[in-house]
């Protein structure tokens, strides 16, 4: 059975970006979000096997999603996906309890690559 | 502003700001999957010239990142109307860059606000571990507008902060034929920075 996937990122562009390269390495995308009231929602109520997370949404950052997430006790890994790419900050989001951060920008197979080792 | 400071911070403000453009010119070159220079940088707070843009009349596409946290400041990132065009001819899927739905328009627009928001995120990567600063750049904004309110639409834009400090720098792709401007204001507190790091 393929992993679920839930993609969050206020761009339409780049969910666009991330579910096409998903959908071709035979994950399903199960959900997307553009803002972080909506990411927890979606990744209470669907509960997927990898959430990959934008750090700066509209109405609040990755990082409070990731915490929020982690206390209700969702097992999704987060793989973060900022263009944040300061070394304190990646470090703040693995400590948070992030699998891995890529810093867009990205090439598709570097995205898999990451994907990949978190959901083995 | 920046002419305040001595040459030895000079040379460090510079440098900075060469090193975040030089980031910032690698992740539009594979944003764009093509080569990308940076022409004249300029830190005079001096009008642009709106013909660069193909003349007073032509609609200009501004893309707006603020900074948040420890330093404010703002970025724009400004394409003309015919280098949007170019840009989602050589960067986006045909049914997507011909297409004029609502759906394709969102999807157009979403790729323009992504190229700023990584080639911003790359100057602030730089300037934030330089400085020691926690900046991080908001969500960002795209207005359309004529050539000519460019101009006005910066100064108003940046009034707002204190004692600004300005840079200016063009891109340049041969391979797509475009130039787009990027244009940044700090608050003074960027100067002082530099001066605590000398």
């Amino acid at each position: 059975m393929s992993k679920k996937v839930l993609i969050v990122d206020d761009s339409i562009y780049m969910r666009s970006l991330i579910k096409t390269a998903m959908e071709g390495a035979g994950y399903e995308v199960i959900g997307e979000a553009q803002n972080g009231e909506s990411a927890i929602d979606l990744a209470l109520s669907l509960q997927p096997d990898l959430i990959t997370l934008d750090n700066i949404l509209p109405d609040m950052m990755g990082f409070e999603i990731l915490k929020v997430i982690k206390e209700e006790g969702v097992a999704s890994k987060v793989i973060m996906v900022s263009a944040v790419g300061q070394q304190t900050v990646v470090n703040k989001g693995l400590s948070l309890g992030a699998s891995e951060y890529i810093v867009k920008p990205f090439t598709e197979e570097d995205l898999l690559k990451v994907v990949d080792k978190v959901l083995a | 502003m920046i002419e305040n400071l001595t040459d030895s911070e000079m040379k460090v403000a510079t440098k900075l700001i060469f090193d975040g453009l030089s980031m910032a010119k690698s992740s539009m070159e594979m944003i764009l999957q093509s080569p990308i220079s940076i022409g004249q940088i300029d830190y005079i707070n001096a009008d642009l010239d709106v013909d660069r843009f193909g003349g007073s009349e032509q609609d200009v596409h501004l893309i707006k990142t603020e900074l948040l946290g420890e330093l404010k400041g703002t970025s724009h990132l400004i394409f003309s109307e015919s280098e949007v065009n170019k840009l989602y001819e050589a960067c986006l899927p045909e049914k997507v860059a011909k297409d004029t739905s609502k759906e394709s328009t969102i999807m157009k627009l979403g790729f323009l606000t992504e190229i700023d928001n990584m080639v911003s995120a790359a100057v602030i990567t730089e300037f934030s571990n330089f400085l020691g600063l926690e900046i991080y750049g908001n969500v960002p904004s795209l207005k359309v507008m004529k050539a000519t309110e460019l101009n006005d639409f910066i100064v108003k834009d940046s009034s707002e902060l204190e004692a600004i400090i300005h840079f200016k720098a063009v891109f340049h792709s041969e391979e797509l034929s475009i130039d787009p401007s990027f244009v940044w204001v700090f608050h003074k507190k960027f100067l002082d920075k530099i001066k605590d790091s000398v």
